[in-house]
């Protein structure tokens, strides 16, 4: 097989599993209701309890910038990390190895999929902010805007294949750690607060967690001064473009690290482990 | 009554083999502590972050008191309906459940023991953490020890009832269940204001947060811990109204939550949904 004919195959798979994602996703009617209302619930009790603190209407931004982009990071840790644990559940995830394309294919696809079907989330949590909560952001550059998103959503899904490597091998183990990655990364991050209150930590967690340099940058861009950035905007996109670029790299390394460990100990077709 | 007992003790015992038998007790307890402590420093770093312009700390005290409580909610009802949707689409086992003398109702009740004990321990952290860390404190002559053991006893029966109705719910919900357990929990969160005074939600909102036995306890836990009341909406009302209306909402929406239940198993069955898998 030639290397063009190697790319259309990997973009056909990918495209593929993007689709189903997509269909998946509005296969129910009230799911996706359900699903675009509730996961903001959180950040609109957030932005109240900066209201009966009497904090400057600034923060209620910050949180809200911070409450549409966890609906990102559950897509990763549930839609991503996890999604070799549903498949190996489903009897499935042997088909994806019997495949031709490469793994890496299917995972960018599952990735854009998701990317696609959380926008609409993160959409109603704009919506609510604006209309209900009443947030007004400074003016702002949108080309600036798409490239500090891209970059921390290029980064966050490479974090994701990552993460679905560890399903290959490990079953619950993996998916309870999943779960407790929720409310820590939100801490590190900084999705309710501005990074700075963290001190050096944030500035350690800047450089591990692509969601909190993400946010800390999309708040920049959206708020300027407001924001209480850690980092200069600028510096933090280049930060998230490194972040993408290893990440990708350490996806890949990981997936084939162990999918080779993972078929010498006979756990791919393992259920209810 | 004791042949139900010894049935609540095993679904209890099977419920923490299920729980804990996935991981090493380290991992299990790392599982177990982070993320009640982090959502502990979320809120102390929020009020941290705007001290400067923000109320008195005793403001802050309630909402981080009641946020600790919330892990009952949290962990009990969404893990009574996490049960039943582990049970029919992972395991594939809820159908012998059903055939088996216990049944699912006792079956649920023996689970959510072990997540009482989970959540006991998350709450348990977080009163520690806030007062040796975070500066939560409480003045022990004012705490109403009675009144507060009735709160507490009432908040638990209406977490399990409660839990009993969002099982029932999951029993009839496919792939969404997921979505509607967390999103129930986040509502209650919202609803009840655990971290905020429910004044601030719009008046339509306001009758259901009264209509939750939540909000209720929320504000009696307030009360009966800290000696201070949080919401204006219920300021003037004594602390044996408040303890009456906790009684009463938490009656009324255990026997609503029961009904509830049943009508979803009985809906459940007629549609066949009782061992269709449809995640897995």
């Amino acid at each position: 097989m030639t290397w063009l004919e190697r790319l259309v195959l990997d973009l056909r798979a990918a495209r593929a599993r993007a689709y189903v994602r997509v269909v998946g996703t509005f296969r129910e009617p009230q799911g996706v209701l359900l699903d675009a209302v509730f996961p903001n619930l959180g950040m609109c009790a957030f932005v109240l309890l900066y209201r009966s603190l009497g904090a400057p209407k600034s923060f209620e931004a910050l949180a809200v910038v911070g409450g549409v982009m966890t609906t990102f990071w559950l897509n990763v840790l549930w839609g991503m990390g996890a999604q070799f644990f549903w498949e190996k559940q489903n009897g499935q995830l042997q088909l994806y190895f019997a495949a031709p394309c490469s793994r890496m294919a299917i995972l960018g696809g599952m990735a854009v999929g998701g990317l696609a079907a959380t926008v609409l989330r993160s959409l109603v949590g704009v919506a609510l902010g604006v209309a209900v909560f009443h947030v007004r952001l400074a003016a702002f550059s949108p080309w600036w805007l798409a490239a500090v998103f891209v970059a921390t959503m290029a980064a966050l899904y490479a974090l994701g294949m990552m993460l679905a490597s560890l399903f290959l091998l490990y079953g619950r183990e993996a998916w309870h750690t999943c779960n407790a990655l929720t409310e820590p990364v939100f801490l590190l991050s900084g999705l309710y607060f501005p990074l700075r209150t963290l001190g050096a930590v944030g500035a350690v967690a800047a450089g591990l967690v692509p969601l909190a340099l993400g946010v800390d940058a999309l708040r920049q861009v959206l708020m300027g001064r407001a924001a209480h950035g850690l980092f200069p905007m600028r510096l933090e996109f280049a930060g998230l473009c490194a972040l993408a670029g290893v990440l990708l790299v350490l996806a890949r390394a990981s997936l084939d690290h162990l999918e080779r460990l993972s078929k010498r100990e006979g756990r791919l077709t393992q259920r209810w482990q | 009554m004791s042949v139900r007992l010894a049935r609540l003790r095993t679904a209890s015992w099977f419920g923490w083999m299920v729980e804990g038998n996935w991981a090493d007790p380290v991992l299990f307890t790392i599982y177990v502590v982070a993320r009640p402590l982090a959502m502990a420093l979320m809120l102390a770093l929020m009020y941290r972050a705007v001290r400067g312009h923000a109320a008195h700390g005793a403001v802050f005290a309630g909402f981080y008191v009641a946020n600790a409580f919330h892990a009952y909610v949290d962990r009990m009802i969404v893990g009574m309906g996490w049960a039943v949707f582990e049970e029919r689409e992972e395991f594939e086992t809820l159908k012998y459940v059903f055939t088996s003398p216990m049944g699912l109702l006792t079956y649920l009740a023996g689970r959510s023991s072990v997540k009482f004990t989970l959540a006991t321990i998350s709450v348990t952290l977080m009163l520690l953490m806030g007062w040796f860390v975070l500066g939560v404190h409480w003045d022990w002559a004012r705490v109403q020890p009675l009144p507060l053991a009735i709160t507490l006893a009432l908040g638990l029966a209406a977490t399990l009832f409660i839990g009993f109705l969002l099982a029932g719910w999951s029993l009839i919900l496919a792939r969404s269940a997921i979505v509607v357990l967390d999103g129930v929990s986040l509502g209650m969160f919202l609803l009840c204001g655990v971290i905020f005074p429910v004044d601030l939600l719009p008046r339509p909102l306001q009758a259901i947060s009264l209509a939750l036995p939540f909000t209720w306890w929320y504000e009696a836990l307030r009360r009966f811990l800290l000696a201070r009341p949080s919401t204006a909406l219920l300021a003037h009302w004594s602390d044996l109204q408040i303890l009456a209306g906790l009684a009463a909402v938490t009656v009324g929406a255990s026997l609503l939550s029961l009904w509830g239940y049943r009508a979803f198993e009985r809906h459940a069955r007629r549609i066949g949904r009782l061992d269709q898998t449809t995640l897995f």
